[in-house]
This record gives C-alpha cells, structure tokens and sequence, in this order.
C-alpha cells in the first residue's frame, strides 16, 4: 500500500515539474535551432546568440536593465536597510502594523503598481510644468526645465519604489534575531551609537541586507510591467524589448535572449538560496578559502585595503553613473513610436552613425494601443507611425505637430500616388512609410480548392481553422466587404448587419481565435488553415511555411498607408525632421521594403525594387511576389482605404465589440 | 568596605504609565559586592541599566564619586557590563570580543598630548591574553564564540568588561542561562575575581540562593521600592516583612499578637521569642523558618497538628502540617507517615516577629503547595492492564 502511494506521488511529482520547466526547457533548445522555426530542429547552432549581440536594439536594453538594476539596488538597499532598523526600535504594535503596510506593494498586482506610478508621474510633471513657469517668470537666477517627460529618471524611481520592501522584508528579520543587548554592549564597550551601528549591528545583519540586495536585484532585471508603464519612450529595459520583440513572432533570437535572462535569474536565486541555506548551518566552520580571505583582509594593512577598495569602487561606480547619464543627455536624441519588426535595424545604427542622434526605438501594439498611450500622457515621443484613418483622427484632435518639409526633401520622392491622400489631404503633417494590402492567407493543403472570396471567413466547413483579426476595424470590415459595403459606412443597418454576420460565424465555432500577431506561429506551423493578414507578413510566413498562400478577395479590401507623423509639442523637432528624412530616402525604402515585404511610397524604390532584390539574393523576384507586396493598380482600384470614423460610428464599433466579447 | 562610589537618589521610572521604580534612594561602597534580588518586574534590571547609562530615569540623579552622571553616555562612564545571554559578537572570535574595548579606547599621544592616539597592538594582545588566562580561557583566543559552551561564553563576557578595567562591574542574571551545577561553580568563580581584581560588583538576580552565597550586601526590591538592605545574615535572620520573610528562604508565617516584649501570641498560646519594641497588644507577622520547628509527641506539643503531605528531599523530609486549617511547612531529618497526629515545639530564638505591611496575609501559609502535592496522590494509574 505504501509502496504504490510512494510511486504514484512521485510520479505526480515528476508531472508537476514537467509541467512547470517543460516550456523553459523548450525554449531553451531552440535557442540553440540553426533554423529560425520554433517547431522543426534544424541542427545545432550559436547563430542566434551571435546575432543577439549584434543587435544593438537588446545590446541598449541590455545596459539600461543593468544600469537601473544596478542602481535601484543600490539605493534601495541603503533605504531599505536604514528603514528597517527604524521599524525595529519601534514599539512592537507601530512595527507590526508598518511591516504590514510595507508588505502590500509586494502583493499588489504590478499593473496597478506600473498604472498607479504612471499617472502620478504625469500628474507630477503637470504640476511641475506650471510651477516652473512660474518660478522661471519670477526670477531668472535658476532656470527650470518646463517639460519633464517619463524617461531613465523615474524608471529608476519605480525600481527603488518596488524594491525597498523587499529590503525591510530581508532585514527585518535578521535585527530582531539580533540580542537586543549587543548595542547595548558595544556602547558599553566605548562606542557611541554610530560605531556601534558599523561595527556590530552592520555585520550582524549583513546577510540580511546582502540577500535584500540580491533579491532587489532580481527583481529589477525581472521586472516587466511597472517598467513598461514608467520608462517612457526613451528608455527600454530588456523585458520591455523582448514583450516588443514578440508582437511579431518568436524568433529564435527572443528564445536566446530569454534563455540568458532566465540562466541570469537563476543564478541570482541559486546564490540568495545557498546563502540563506549556509546562514542556517550556524557555527559550521566557512570556506577555507573564505577564511583565509577573511584573515588576511582582517590585518590592519588588509583593513586599509578594505576600506581603500571600498572607497574606490563606490566612487568609480558613482563617476560612472554620472558619466554615462551626462554623457545620454548631452547627445541629441530622438523618441520614435513605430510597430514591432517594421524596421530594418542596421538603418537605426546607419542613422546614428551620420548624424550623431540617439533613436530610442519603441513599439506599439497597434493604432488603438497607440492612441490611447498618447492620451494617457505616457508616450512622450517625437516620431510615431500611424496609419490612414489614426493620421486624420489625430489631425482632428490636435495631436500633430505640421512637418517642415524644407528639412524633408526626400519627401520629393514619394510616389504622387501617396500624396495628398484623404487623410492628410494639404500634406501638412505626413510623410508615407509603407503600404500594403489585406487579404486572406491559407493554407493550400488544408483547403480543398483555392480561396477567392471573403466568404471563406465565415464559411462553416472550415470551422475550428479560421483566425480572425483581434481589431474591431479589420474585423468589421472584413464582414462589410464580403457584403459590398463600403469600409467607412456610418449605416447602423448596415454595420449591425456585418456585425450579425461575424457573431453568427463566431456562435457557430469557425473561429479558432482572434489574433494579431500570433497569427504567424499558427499557419507556419499549420494550426490552422485559414486567416486575414497583411500582404507583407504572408511572404514572411511563406519562408517558414511553403504550403502557404494570399489572395486580395474579389469582393475587394483594405489597403492602408502609414505615415510618419511628429507629435505636437515633440521636444526633438529637428531630430525628427532628421530622422523622417532619412527613412523617405530611396536607400532605406529599399532596405525596409527588403526587410518588411511592405510596400515602399517611394517612386524610385519601388521602381529598382527587383533589381536590389536580384543583386542581393542573386535571383530573380517573381512578378507574384512583387505584385503582393506592392498591389498592382487593378488590385487597389478594388479596395479602400479606411476613413476616421464620426464618433457616434467609432462608439457604435465599441459597444458592438463589446457584444462580439473578444 | 571603604568609601561610598554610587549614590542614586529619588530615582523614578516608568514605561508605559506603569512605574518601574518609585523614589529609589540607593548607595553604592567602593569594592562592594552588592547584589539586587527581587521577583521580576521589580525595578532591579531597570536599576542596573540607569547605572550603566543605557536607560535615563524619568526623575531623579545618578551619582559617581560624588559627580552627577545622569547626561554622561555609557562609553564615557567608567562601569562595564556582562549582560543577560551574554551578547557576545557574534562575528568576531574570542580574542577579538575581548579586545574590542581597548580598541576603541584613546588616550592623549605622548608625543603630542594635544592628540589621541590608539593603544598599540602590543599592549592590547597583551593584556587580552593576561585576562583570557584570568578567566582560565587561554587558548581559546581564535575560538568562535558560537563554538563555546555556556560557561565558557560567560567568562569570555567577563572578561570582555574587566579588560577596560572599570571602577564598576555590572552583572545582568549573569548566570540565569547555565545548568545548576555549572552555576554553582560559577557563584564561586564570580566571588574570587571579585576579590582578585577589587572592584566593586552590582548583581542583579532573582535566585536567592545565589544572593545569599555571594553578596557582601542585599538589596531585596518589589514593585519598584526597596524592601530591606542588609548583609544575607540580617536578611535571612531578621527579614522586615512578609515578603522578604517569603522572597528568601522558606517561612511560616503566621499571624500574632504582641503580648508584651518577648512574649507573642499564636493560635490563642503565649510564645516566648527574643523581640521586642512593639505596643502591647499589636497584631504581627511571626516568622518561623521551617527547620527551626521540632517535632515532639503530641502532650509535649507546643501545638498539634495532622500530617498531610510528605515529601522526600535528600537531607530531609519536607512535612506539610495542618494547624487548623492554617498550614505550615516543616523540615525535619524525622520521618512521619500522613495522617499522624504531631506536636511541636519552637525556641524562643526561632521566633522572629514583625510588624505588620501591605505584605501581611499574602505569603507563608503551604496550602497550595500541599493542594498539589494532594491531587498528584490522588492521580490513579488508570491506563494499566488493557493492554499486552
């Protein structure tokens, strides 16, 4: 009887951990795939590692994750260990009730944590904006800086925020394990308060504030959520690359990323554990070598060194910080908002490189998540690229800065196609970045015969296989094109009618999911038969996923421009002329439209398109392929593009979303 | 004993309203050991801690060698101590522990006397090890002090506060974490450094017998006010009231009537005793200490009573006798079974009278202690026999 519970819990045991380390263990496999699927095993390479650190986008978070772990730690360890010692010569009720407060921020969800700080530091910098005004008006002896903006600074704040508890947590424990009477005794002995604390209550809870520091430490490399709501856009620690990097796919170069990250955590847990474990093992002798350590540095000469390297590496750190902070302010900068891999990255670094501005390139979900960052005050950024219909939205509002196309002359490239289109109609705030259409992407072996029309959407005999847009926008207009509306109709008949239609198709299990980007792991890897997506991201499938195939449907669809526009008041104006620029030129739409598969705006790029394509690859680019990336005229003349809906049309979209309850 | 060192005067204390110490007045003789007994809570760690400078009074003056020290922080008084569990560090080995306090010490450079400069290494190794040796630790200067027994921890914090060579030693319950034996060679030990280094010792304890075997004088507290100062002898002998009678040594106590001196009156019987002083006629605390009461056949009996309890203690038996309904602890080498009928006869010399206090009726009847020592007879083994 015993014998077989013995077994059956240890095989329930070797299930949970299965289950828990399975996933990670993958992930870390395929960090070292030669390919670039997650599925298929290819042979063993260190590719991707090599490629990581070439990548100057993580190489950046990299060191800013570092830089603000590193000091978060440091500060709030020297907070937090002073705070616990206060705690703790407190009566006993005070403490008690104080530890409880200070256990909260550690349970508290860190999305209200990030959100919570996010608008306290908008509200802050509202305030500080008019008071600086005001103090700069009153006299001219000191001059405030008018505009703060969410950046490394309170990054830094929320990490010493969050941390500090964890400290009190670490320390806490071991004062009150500490005799009370050992103060009490060094005083006794000649020392006044001071010396006691340094030289008897300090060792005596040194473990303590060391696994605190570790244990903050992890904490902020960990971090993801609080960082994203307070960083800004001009700082991006490597969890907020790495959640940017995913909107697209799960490269096997995020697996690499994320496999040094959790092998980093792990060792930081591993060394917190044992040093706890040999704290335990009380008057078990240390290391020799340890020791040994211990007695030399325990001479007077050996004290000296101590000190001297002390001092040393304390100032070096702090000249360091202020070097390298001193050094990011002085250089110009510019903050740009695009989506995730919709850039080549070697033109970020070419940028830099001729013109001595630092890009701070972040991402956005899509054009919703986007415009309600702008609205929450958080995305303070210079450039952003959004698309059509979220260009007049933003015109409508105010948001948009008018560009000075004196500094934009490579504007004169773009195609006259692109220009003055109904969402910027006076060419005021907008410069195209890159276009293309939507349509249907399936898989040809899971389909019996060759899809041409929308129909196929809502088609029952492909239920379970059909992945449909996470957006209201596409997902409706989808429905209204297979039912020959227009795109921007403002008719609640007609949208309730679209809308019936998606509800019915959803009720009736056609749907797999709604997605966006996750739709690339499911038809490469063949999970599903049938999705709407972009025309660019299907030739980025079709290399994982031969069986692949895109259709514009014959009932016509949407084609959309994004644009780069500058926010009002963007506090880089000229780096962001700069920047624009440089993008619009003909060598880095021919890079983008290489790397992206979207479609350039620029007349010269598209025209030498195939023939960079040729001397690149060293073959030929069908004319099937080109025209999927960029449309053939015929093609856009059956589709539309969308409009800034009335917002009584853009609330009706939202209640019927709602409904849909995605 | 030679001169006064410590003066405390109208000292009061009080945490959280509750008072600690109620207008203590105190002195101190040079080269004394003077020990503060009570019950806990009675003020006696609070005294110490005044004295050492670790607690200010809330009233009141602390005096050295006729200097008010009241606003002189500890590491400048020039008293050290031995604390409770001793407080070692715990991150510093032997050697390091005791000499902790020369290394914080300065004195005037005498190159420079406008200066101060450490005590050189040499002096401070020398005299750690001439005091570990005192305190019969030598060799066991690179020893971690987690690593030492109890007793050994101890001495390592004697030796830690007598290194600095201070006009005063404070002990905490030095003694309170060791076992019985080790104590008792520890009482010993305390009393010959005393008298080997000569300085005087404050002892706060509250184990009588430990008072009783090393103090040169007893201060026996309670509730926050002196209770009576002596020698042991006088303590023992002559207490003031009931709860000294009670707090040292066992004791009978009963109530009186003072008839006239040498005469008091017990139970409705005349007594001769030794005291005297008293009106006539005023009510009292007798005093009888258990081993001065002997046990004689019941017509020779002073008074009779009826054995309850018995109990086997070694040199002697511990006798709980009924006097109606009053009962009285009695040693005797004697053996009597429970139940006999018994006589007893006191000497004048072991009757000791006093006046009445807020104390009276509260101590020196043993019926409690032979209540349990009834229901611990009347436990039956009751889980015998259903068992193979």
């Amino acid at each position: 009887m015993r014998r077989r519970n013995c077994l059956g819990s240890r095989a329930l045991m070797a299930l949970v951990f299965l289950f828990l380390y399975a996933p990670i263990f993958l992930l870390i496999v395929f960090s070292f795939n030669k390919g670039n699927s997650n599925i298929v095993w290819t042979g063993f390479s260190l590719d991707w590692y090599k490629s990581l650190f070439q990548n100057r986008l993580i190489m950046r978070s990299v060191y800013t994750t570092l830089l603000v772990s590193l000091l978060a730690t440091a500060i709030a360890t020297m907070a937090g260990t002073f705070a616990a010692i206060g705690f703790y010569s407190l009566r006993r009720r005070t403490r008690t009730a104080l530890n409880t407060v200070n256990s909260i921020p550690m349970m508290n969800a860190d999305i209200v944590t990030g959100v919570a700080m996010c608008l306290f530091f908008v509200a802050f910098f509202t305030f500080w904006g008019d008071f600086s005004v005001w103090f700069n008006g009153v006299q001219s002896v000191v001059v405030l800086p008018e505009r703060l903006t969410l950046g490394f600074g309170t990054l830094l704040i929320a990490h010493v925020t969050f941390n500090i508890p964890y400290v009190i947590l670490s320390v806490g424990p071991k004062l009150r394990q500490m005799d009370k009477n050992l103060v009490d005794a060094a005083q006794d002995l000649g020392c006044t308060w001071m010396q006691a604390f340094w030289k008897v209550i300090l060792p005596e809870i040194k473990p303590g504030i060391a696994s605190g520091a570790l244990t903050a430490f992890t904490m902020s490399v960990d971090d993801f959520i609080i960082s994203y709501f307070t960083a800004g856009s001009s700082s991006s620690t490597l969890a907020m690359t790495i959640y940017g990097m995913t909107k697209k796919r799960v490269t096997p170069e995020i697996n690499a990323i994320s496999t040094l990250l959790f092998v980093t955590v792990l060792v930081l847990l591993v060394v917190v554990n044992l040093r706890e474990a040999r704290a335990e093992r009380t008057g078990q002798e240390r290391h020799p070598v340890s020791q040994k350590l211990t007695q030399m540095l325990d001479t007077p000469k050996g004290r000296l060194f101590r000190r001297g390297a002390a001092v040393v590496l304390a100032a070096s750190f702090l000249i360091a910080v202020v070097l390298l902070t001193g050094a990011t302010n002085a250089q110009p900068v510019v903050n740009v908002c695009s989506w995730g891999e919709y850039i080549e990255e070697d033109l970020i670094t070419q940028f830099e490189e001729e013109t001595g501005i630092i890009v701070n390139y972040q991402t956005a979900e899509s054009n919703e998540a986007l415009y309600s960052l702008l609205k929450s005050g958080a995305g303070d950024y210079d450039v952003i690229v959004p698309s059509d219909y979220m260009i007049s939205q933003l015109i409508e509002e105010d948001m948009l800065a008018e560009l000075d196309y004196d500094q934009i002359p490579n504007y004169g490239l773009i195609s006259d196609r692109f220009k003055g289109l109904t969402y910027d109609p006076e060419e005021r705030y907008s410069v195209p970045y890159a276009w293309g259409t939507v349509g249907i992407i399936y898989n040809a072996a899971m389909v019996e015969e060759p899809i041409t029309s929308w129909s196929a959407m809502f088609d029952t005999q492909y239920a379970g296989n059909v992945l449909m847009f996470r957006n209201s926008r596409d997902a409706m207009g989808i429905a209204l094109a297979y039912l020959g509306y227009s795109l921007n109709t403002t008719d609640e008949a007609e949208l309730r009618e679209a809308f019936q239609l998606l509800k019915d198709a959803k009720e009736q299990g056609v749907y797999q999911s709604f997605v966006m980007d996750e739709i690339f792991q499911k038809l490469e890897g063949g999970n599903a038969a049938i999705g709407a997506y972009y025309a660019g991201d299907y030739l980025t499938m079709l290399e994982n996923n031969e069986d692949l195939a895109f259709v514009v449907p014959e009932e016509g669809s949407n084609w959309f421009m994004d644009a780069m526009c500058v926010l009002k008041d963007a506090p880089h104006y000229n780096e962001a002329m700069a920047w624009i620029n440089f993008i619009a030129s003909t060598e880095a739409n021919l890079a983008n439209m290489d790397y992206l598969w979207y479609a350039s705006p620029n007349q010269e790029a598209l025209e030498q398109y195939p023939a960079y394509y040729e001397e690149l690859y060293e073959e030929e680019l069908g004319q099937e392929t080109y025209d999927i990336i960029a449309a053939p005229q015929e093609v856009l003349d059956r589709c539309e593009a969308y409009l800034v809906l009335p917002l009584e049309t853009r609330k009706l979209y939202n209640d019927l979303w709602t409904e849909l309850g995605i | 004993m030679s001169k006064e060192l410590i003066r405390l005067r109208d000292l009061c204390m009080a945490y959280d309203d509750e008072l600690v110490l109620d207008h203590l007045n105190l002195y101190i003789n040079d080269k004394e050991f003077l020990t503060l007994l009570g019950p806990s809570g009675c003020g006696k760690s609070t005294t110490l801690r005044i004295i050492g400078g670790f607690t200010a009074p809330l009233s009141g003056d602390v005096l050295f060698d006729g200097v008010r020290i009241n606003d002189v922080p500890p590491y400048k008084r020039q008293i050290n101590t031995v604390f409770q569990k001793y407080a070692l560090f715990p991150h510093l080995n032997v050697f390091e522990n005791v000499a902790f306090g020369l290394r914080m010490q300065r004195r005037p450079d005498p190159s420079d006397p406008k200066r101060n400069t450490k005590l050189p290494e040499e002096e401070i190794r020398q005299r750690v090890l001439e005091m570990l040796e005192a305190v019969s630790l030598k060799g066991f200067e690179n020893r971690r002090t987690d690593a030492l027994s109890g007793g050994q921890q101890q001495r390592v914090a004697i030796a830690r506060a007598l290194v600095n060579r201070p006009k005063v030693l404070l002990l905490d319950e030095p003694l309170g974490a060791l076992d019985l034996k080790l104590r008792k060679d520890m009482q010993i030990e305390l009393k010959r450094i005393q008298q080997q280094v000569g300085i005087t010792f404050i002892y706060v304890t509250h184990d009588q017998e430990e008072a009783l075997t090393m103090s040169d004088t007893i201060v026996v507290m309670d509730k926050g006010t002196i209770q009576q100062i002596g020698t042991p002898e006088d303590i023992y002998n002559e207490p003031k009231n009931a709860f000294v009678a009670d707090f040292i040594g066992e004791s009978n106590i009963i109530d009186g009537v003072m008839v006239q001196d040498k005469l008091v009156q017990m139970y409705g019987r005349q007594f001769p005793c030794l005291d005297g002083g008293f009106s006539e006629n005023e009510p009292v605390d007798v005093v009888i200490r258990p081993e001065d009461i002997d046990i004689v056949p019941v017509e020779q009996g002073q008074l009779t009573g009826t054995v309850t309890n018995v109990t086997f203690k070694g040199m002697q038996y511990d006798i709980i006798v009924d006097f109606r309904g009053f009962k009285w602890l009695i040693q005797t080498t004697d053996h009597s079974p429970v139940g006999a009928r018994i006589g007893i006869k006191i000497d004048p010399d072991g009757i000791h009278v006093m006046k009445k206090s807020r104390y009276s009726g509260l101590y020196g009847d043993y019926s409690s202690f032979s209540d349990e020592y009834d229901e611990l007879d009347t436990v039956e083994p009751e889980e015998g026999g259903d068992e193979a």
